[in-house]
């Protein structure tokens, strides 16, 4: 007999006691049954799918030979596998047993009895007749992999890690936070029994490390999922802790750390250093450094100086250490403390608040500190030594810079320098006022303390060329060349008369005056230009004795100048001449004696985007002066590369600003081993910037002559900072620095300008020690860590480690338990409560940590103000059962609130007041725990709390707050005045629970937590197979209730584990490889990303594990190319064509 | 800028001052106030209690004028603001009462129309003008007023005039603070002042209003600042027992925020006026010197 061809239907009606039968005529459905065709048994029998009524199809299964069952009874949901395994039992396949509805949507539904029977045998005329075009499917068995994995290491994800651990199974805990333990971990004791959290908790966190099987990945997050149940493919990624496993806890980092921010984990009411440990059991006990990424201030820097690291030094009095960590990035410290012109400054969070840090000065100050307590202060020596030697050209801060970083990588390094004086721009651009002389010395000292060979008075192309330099010559044989040569060349105006005498440029002027060499300076100065080079020249006009006239062609808005040079200038007496230009140099005997100028206006913006000046025709007019200084632009001297030799070999190729071309990313010129940086490749640049070419060319030269590509530079270029934006730098959202205090910046003190003209001493005086301290300590630890290494340094088992990176790892589980809990609701979105607006008005989860003896108060119960409350309120029901925040009963806040009343009564005097709306004390000791709360002398007002309001101080007591309700059980209002208020906020979904459900194809309930399977048969599962549910991610509830989620979740995994493998229901999508088209609208419709597409092949295929058998794709396909199996179109047709056939025909 | 001007019963009457400033401001910020011809009363009394569709239908009269007016109404009275709008929502969403008020509408001649907005003109000067702009339009300093200021209970729910959270407004307070003066924290700052208890039920009235004026002198506020006339008049009777001697407390001004914002502007106390107050307001309002970084 062919189960397929022949088919022999058996039909049985239940009656489902008086459910179906009360309504239906059973014994009429039976009959009507009996007289279609192939239907060779039709039966009847009270309750089908007790044993007997099994028996009855298993018996017809094996002496009628029936070979095809129709139930009509309840819903499938309900029965369908209990028949199914019938018939498997008496050896039919089970996917050959229709299920006819008759009890759900027919007899519950309806009231006659006559056209609900009616509809019954329709129903069952469809069963009938798609029956028997079911064919005998085979359902799919996968192997099951034993690992589990389990998101979240709060109490359920431990309880349940723990359980399925207990027979020796691998379990994967990933907690995005630095320690196991969740929540609880922050409480102080649990209701009702009072015990403390710590107590009962710790012993599971330690079974959970010490446990083989057990892997805690903490600060790890889950990044994607792929797979089916028993066989899933997880990538996890943990975040560096910056401290390794060596690390002993034993707490001497903290000392040192001179950060500290407020603390998340007890609510940001106390600090905690940058290296830290969450709490003092924390598992792993492992410290770990919170490092938002680089404070804004050292990503601005073009030499990447920390300067949040040294601040933060300066704040705590380190002086010493400051100094010490500037000098290991920066070769010119005192210059630059000096001269920058702070790019971090102009990055500085603290601009949000009120002014950016002062943080030029504090270097300053910092180096003038060392200079007066550490007159020697010595580099340390290389680690490694190489033998290549490298030839620098230039002794300014890019050629220092460069110099230095080689040096300290071991290499062999001489700068040659052409003039008598070391320090470029800084020694002959730079006047003495703002670089004085010592100062440049004492930076050289400590870059020739290195080793580097400082050589003067050797210039480039008169006493040696660039083949010499790479040649094995005696005295040369250098493997690698930069060139620092700088833009000493003055441009000029281009203006008739300019090389009458008396007319000079800025660069040559103030060379000149810097060297000593002769140089008059008359007594009418004009200098024509708006940059630093021209307020350097006007200021050192000014010195020399003159008058001194600035004549710029734009406006002081588009002065390049920097404010505090220009504010200096002015107040030493330069005048400034806008829109004005000389448009030709007046002479007398070949000596200049005036300029002719014209008066400009300002019209479209240029390429550069200022205003392009425009000549106002009519508007000459003379000007007399007896010197004039143009400094205008500046441009490397390129006599030494002219030369016949040097143009027939290897050309150097310049830009069309006259500068040397290199690569932009490696600084190397057009000649191997040779690379340039600074003002010769920028054009005129700021010391800094230059520095940064520097080191930029040095990390280029070590790894040219290592070997390695040019390339994955670790060290900044000016073009190359990233700019992050405001809202992404850390901590600006969290609340504390909602509300900092404004504090006004360190102004640095100055010389009194009759003073200053009389010499070339410096202008700006230092801050004192105490203005140093309190400006550093504004400073706002954006990026938390600030890298200044003193724990580095101090870690007895050298565990800090910072250059740890963030580890991606696979790991392949066979079903996974997303436990990933709640968070508390925002009490500040309940304006009227004043939660963030009044001192003393507290969430729950805060007053949890005031509670704990290791939280922000030691356990003691305290205002602001550190005296006692007299009076405390609680109030239930923030955020929860309310249409504006969440319709839902947060289960466990009653309870908690009835704990803080007796852990309030126990510490303190106050009376204690809860406002509820109903006392939910269900579970096991809670009533008896609210009756014992009662009898203490708590006072429960049945209202919810209208408002919290600060009292008015009328009678002179101290103010405390008014909490005003409705008392609804004596029906009158009040107004009850306290000193704290206790807000017992909402448990909520966690606010990524969007992005974890699509994680783990979860779906979440209304409320926001995830869908459970079903809400009364079956809490810990989902409808995706191999992923379960526990604990608060499920839906708020109180420990016990987690812990018996954690176990039953723990007990369907062990069982699955226990099977080995898993049966997947055949009704899936099939695709027919011959008539599929590749168009892939199937693969984007289906909602379990369950069909994937060959692309050799170029055919779609469904993944039958994942597949659910929705049937979309089956709708969808243009090419009818996808059936689902087990729902067929002439399965379906059928179906339909039997319900539709007339009741009672054949 | 053009704005059909409903005053309402009170603005012609003891809420004189607020008409006086309001047209002042208006008029010196260059937004034109034309009042609705023959407006009737708005319908903000009990006898929505007594004969509701009749109430609705008196009321849905100005909105209907409104609508041929064509420009958006702005409706000074705190009351008249809430009960035109609620005639409005009511219009809306129930299509019986459409027919029945449409119908005694059309006995007038008139056409039933709801969509014309009714706004307030605390939310008009915000929006329409611009803080910006007010500020660039004052001409005399009021940096010696601290005023609390009062929204009262109506225009910040259910239909919130400003767009603000409805338990802590702040659009008064920022407005003054951008003109120089020194708005006081107070608490009680949408709470009711006993509205029309003040003629039924005076004491509970005077209770509220004694909660209210205690709080703005706890707060050390110099006046009161409010919105609506009949807040003024409950608040201001208050100053009949403040003379001042033998420990009662001094008389606090109450202003209505036109005055205030008027007086900025460079109005005079008499066109604002002031005089219609029960107390003296000594504070002084100087000439701002002219030019650049004057604030």
């Amino acid at each position: 007999m062919d189960a397929i061809s022949d088919p022999r239907i058996g039909v049985y009606v239940c009656h489902c006691g008086f459910n179906i039968a009360a309504t239906v005529d059973v014994e009429a459905v039976r009959d009507a049954a009996a007289e279609r065709p192939k239907v060779v048994v039709s039966r009847d029998y009270p309750f089908m799918c007790s044993n007997a009524g099994q028996d009855l199809i298993k018996q017809d299964i094996r002496e009628r030979g029936v070979n095809r069952v129709v139930v009509a009874a309840c819903s499938p949901l309900m029965h369908e596998p209990t028949f199914r395994a019938a018939a498997e039992d008496a050896g039919l396949n089970p996917y050959l047993v229709q299920i006819a509805n008759i009890r759900e949507q027919c007899a519950w539904v309806h009231h006659e009895r006559g056209p609900a029977t009616a509809k019954a045998q329709s129903l069952v005329n469809g069963a009938v007749a798609r029956v028997g075009l079911h064919e005998p499917l085979q359902p799919m068995r996968a192997e099951v992999t034993p690992a589990t994995l389990i998101v979240g290491g709060g109490i359920t994800g431990l309880q349940a890690a723990l359980e399925v651990t207990e027979s020796g199974n691998e379990v994967y805990v990933v907690e995005r936070q630095s320690t196991i333990g969740g929540m609880m971990a922050r409480f102080d004791k649990t209701f009702p029994t009072l015990d403390c959290a710590a107590c009962i908790l710790a012993p599971k966190m330690v079974a959970a490390n010490r446990r083989a099987s057990l892997h805690l990945m903490t600060m790890s997050e889950v990044e994607s999922v792929d797979g089916f149940i028993g066989n899933f493919e997880v990538v996890i990624r943990q975040r560096a802790r910056y401290v390794s496993r060596d690390c002993t806890s034993c707490g001497e980092c903290v000392k040192v750390c001179p950060v500290s921010v407020p603390d998340p984990f007890n609510e940001y009411l106390s600090e905690r250093t940058a290296i830290h440990k969450a709490f003092p059991q924390a598992i792993p006990s492992t410290y770990l450094i919170d490092r938002q990424g680089n404070p804004p201030c050292m990503e601005a820097c073009p030499i990447h100086q920390n300067a949040a690291g040294y601040v933060s030094l300066i704040a705590a009095g380190r002086f010493a250490e400051a100094a010490r960590l500037i000098r290991r990035r920066n070769p010119l410290p005192f210059i630059c403390g000096r001269v920058c012109y702070a790019a971090c400054e102009e990055a500085c969070s603290r601009a949000e608040v009120d002014e950016p840090i002062a943080i030029r000065a504090l270097k300053r100050f910092v180096m003038d500190w060392e200079r007066e307590h550490e007159p020697d202060p010595q580099p340390d020596p290389p680690e490694h030594h190489h033998p290549e030697r490298v030839a620098v050209i230039g002794s300014g801060p890019a050629g220092l810079t460069c110099a230095f970083d080689l040096a300290r990588e071991g290499y062999q390094v001489t700068v040659l320098e052409k003039h008598d004086r070391l320090g470029g721009m800084l020694a002959i651009g730079l006047p003495g006022y703002r670089c004085p002389r010592p100062i440049l010395e004492r930076d050289l000292d400590y870059i020739r303390r290195l080793g580097v060979d400082m050589q003067t008075g050797k210039e480039l192309g008169r006493d040696f060329s660039l083949e010499d330099l790479l040649s094995d010559v005696p005295g040369f044989g250098f493997k690698a060349v930069f060139l620092g040569i700088g833009a000493h060349e003055g441009r000029p105006l281009g203006i008739p008369g300019e090389d009458a005498e008396g007319v000079i440029t800025g660069v040559e002027y103030l060379r000149n005056v810097n060297l000593g060499l002769s140089q008059p300076t008359g007594r009418h100065v004009a200098v024509i230009g708006g940059g630093n080079t021209a307020l350097d020249a006007a200021r050192t006009a000014r010195r020399e004795g003159a008058e001194v006239t600035v004549l710029y062609r734009r406006t002081r808005r588009e002065m390049p100048a920097d404010e505090d040079e220009f504010a200096d200038a002015v107040a030493e007496g330069v005048r400034f001449d806008y829109l004005t230009a000389p448009v030709e140099v007046l002479t007398r005997n070949g000596r200049l004696r005036g300029l002719r100028c014209v008066r400009m206006e300002l019209g479209e913006p240029d390429a550069g985007g200022r205003p392009r000046p425009v000549v106002l025709e009519g508007s000459d007019h003379d000007r007399e002066f007896d010197t004039v200084i143009v400094s205008i632009s500046q441009r490397p001297d390129r006599r030494w590369c002219d030369t016949e030799r040097l143009a027939a070999a290897r050309p150097l190729a310049f830009t069309e600003w006259d500068t040397l071309e290199v690569d932009p990313r490696s600084l190397a010129t057009a000649i191997p081993g040779v690379f340039a940086g600074g003002d010769a490749v920028l054009g005129p640049a700021t010391v800094v910037e230059s520095m940064g070419q520097g080191r930029r060319a040095a990390e280029a030269i070590h790894k040219f002559l290592r070997g390695a590509a040019l390339d994955d530079f670790k060290s900044h270029l000016p073009p190359e900072q990233p700019r992050r934006g405001f809202e992404e730098r850390p901590y600006r959202q969290s609340r504390p620095y909602a509300d900092i205090a404004r504090l006004p910046r360190a102004r640095t003190p100055k010389r009194p300008v009759p003073e200053r003209l009389a010499d070339y001493d410096e202008v700006d005086l230092g801050l004192s020690e105490a203005e140093a301290r309190r400006e550093a300590g504004r400073c706002l630890h954006c990026g938390v860590c600030v890298e200044c290494r003193s724990c580095e340094e101090i870690c007895p088992p050298q565990a800090v480690r910072l250059d740890m990176e963030d580890e991606l790892t696979t790991v392949h589980v066979g079903q996974i338990l997303v436990a990933t809990g709640y968070k508390s609701f925002d009490a500040a979105k309940v304006t009227q409560y004043g939660y963030g607006r009044y001192d003393n008005v507290v969430t729950s989860l805060e007053f949890e940590r005031m509670l704990s003896s290791t939280g922000p108060t030691g356990g003691k119960v305290v205002l602001k103000s550190g005296e006692p409350p007299r009076a405390v309120a609680i109030v239930h029901c923030v955020g929860s059962r309310d249409e504006k925040y969440n319709l839902y009963c947060s289960r466990v806040c009653c309870m908690s609130a009835l704990k803080f009343a007796h852990l309030v009564k126990e510490r303190t005097d106050a009376d204690v007041y809860e406002f509820y709306i109903d006392m939910r004390a269900f579970g096991k000791g809670h009533e008896e725990f609210y009756l014992r709360v009662l009898r203490e002398g708590t006072t429960v007002i049945r209202g919810k709390v209208a408002e919290v309001v600060p009292a008015p101080n009328r009678d002179g007591s101290d103010p405390h707050l008014l909490v005003r309700c409705e008392d609804t059980l004596i029906g009158k209002y009040r107004e009850i005045p306290v000193d704290m208020v206790i807000l017992c906020t909402a448990l909520e979904a966690q606010s990524d629970a969007g992005a974890v459900g699509r994680l783990f194809s979860l779906s979440r309930s209304p409320d926001g937590f995830f869908l459970e399977r079903h809400p009364k048969l079956d809490p810990v599962g989902t409808t995706t197979d191999g992923v379960y549910l526990a604990g608060c991610s499920q839906g708020p509830k109180d420990i016990p209730d987690s812990v018996a989620q954690a176990q039953a979740a723990a007990a369907r995994i062990l069982s699955l584990i226990a099977k080995g493998e898993v049966r997947i229901d055949p009704i899936r999508a099939v695709v027919n490889e011959a008539l599929c088209g590749g168009c892939k609208t199937c693969i984007g419709l289906c909602p379990y990303q369950a069909i994937g597409f060959d692309a050799e092949a170029k055919v779609a295929r469904v993944n039958e594990a994942l597949c659910q058998g929705c049937g979309t794709c089956v709708a969808a396909c243009p090419a009818s190319a996808i059936t689902g199996a087990g729902f067929t179109d002439d399965q379906i047709l059928a179906e339909l064509q039997g319900v539709l056939a007339p009741v009672g025909s054949r | 800028m053009k704005y059909t001007y409903y005053p309402g019963c009170s603005l012609h009457a003891t809420g004189v001052a607020y008409d006086m400033s309001m047209r002042a401001v208006f008029g010196k910020l260059g937004a034109e106030l034309v009042e609705l011809e023959d407006w009737n009363c708005c319908g903000a009394t009990a006898y929505t209690s007594i004969k509701e569709t009749v109430a609705y239908a008196i009321s849905a009269r100005n909105l209907a004028l409104a609508e041929k007016a064509g420009n958006d109404v702005v409706a000074p009275c705190s009351a008249c603001y809430y009960v035109l709008n609620r005639t409005r929502r009511s219009l809306a969403e129930q299509p019986e009462l459409r027919e029945h008020v449409g119908a005694a509408l059309a006995e007038a001649g008139l056409q039933i129309g709801f969509d014309t907005p009714v706004r307030h003109p605390l939310e008009v000067l915000l929006s329409d003008v611009g803080i910006d702009r007010i500020v660039a339009a004052q001409t005399h300093s009021i940096a010696g007023f601290r005023p609390a200021c009062y929204y009262g209970c109506q225009i910040v729910r259910p239909f919130a005039a400003v767009d603000d959270d409805p338990e802590l407004p702040m659009a008064m307070e920022r407005l003054f603070c951008a003109l120089g003066a020194a708005p006081v924290d107070f608490p009680p700052k949408v709470r009711c002042c006993g509205g029309m208890l003040v003629a039924t039920f005076p004491e509970v009235a005077q209770e509220l209003c004694r909660e209210l004026t205690g709080w703005a002198r706890e707060r050390r506020a110099n006046c009161i600042v409010t919105v609506c006339p009949l807040c003024q008049a409950n608040l201001d009777l208050m100053n009949l027992d403040c003379s001042g001697k033998d420990g009662s407390p001094g008389p606090l001004p109450v202003l209505y925020f036109t005055q205030l914002i008027g007086l900025a502007l460079g109005c005079s106390p008499r066109e604002v006026g002031l005089r219609h107050g029960l107390a003296p307001m000594p504070m002084e309002t100087p000439p701002l010197p002219v030019g650049p970084g004057r604030t």
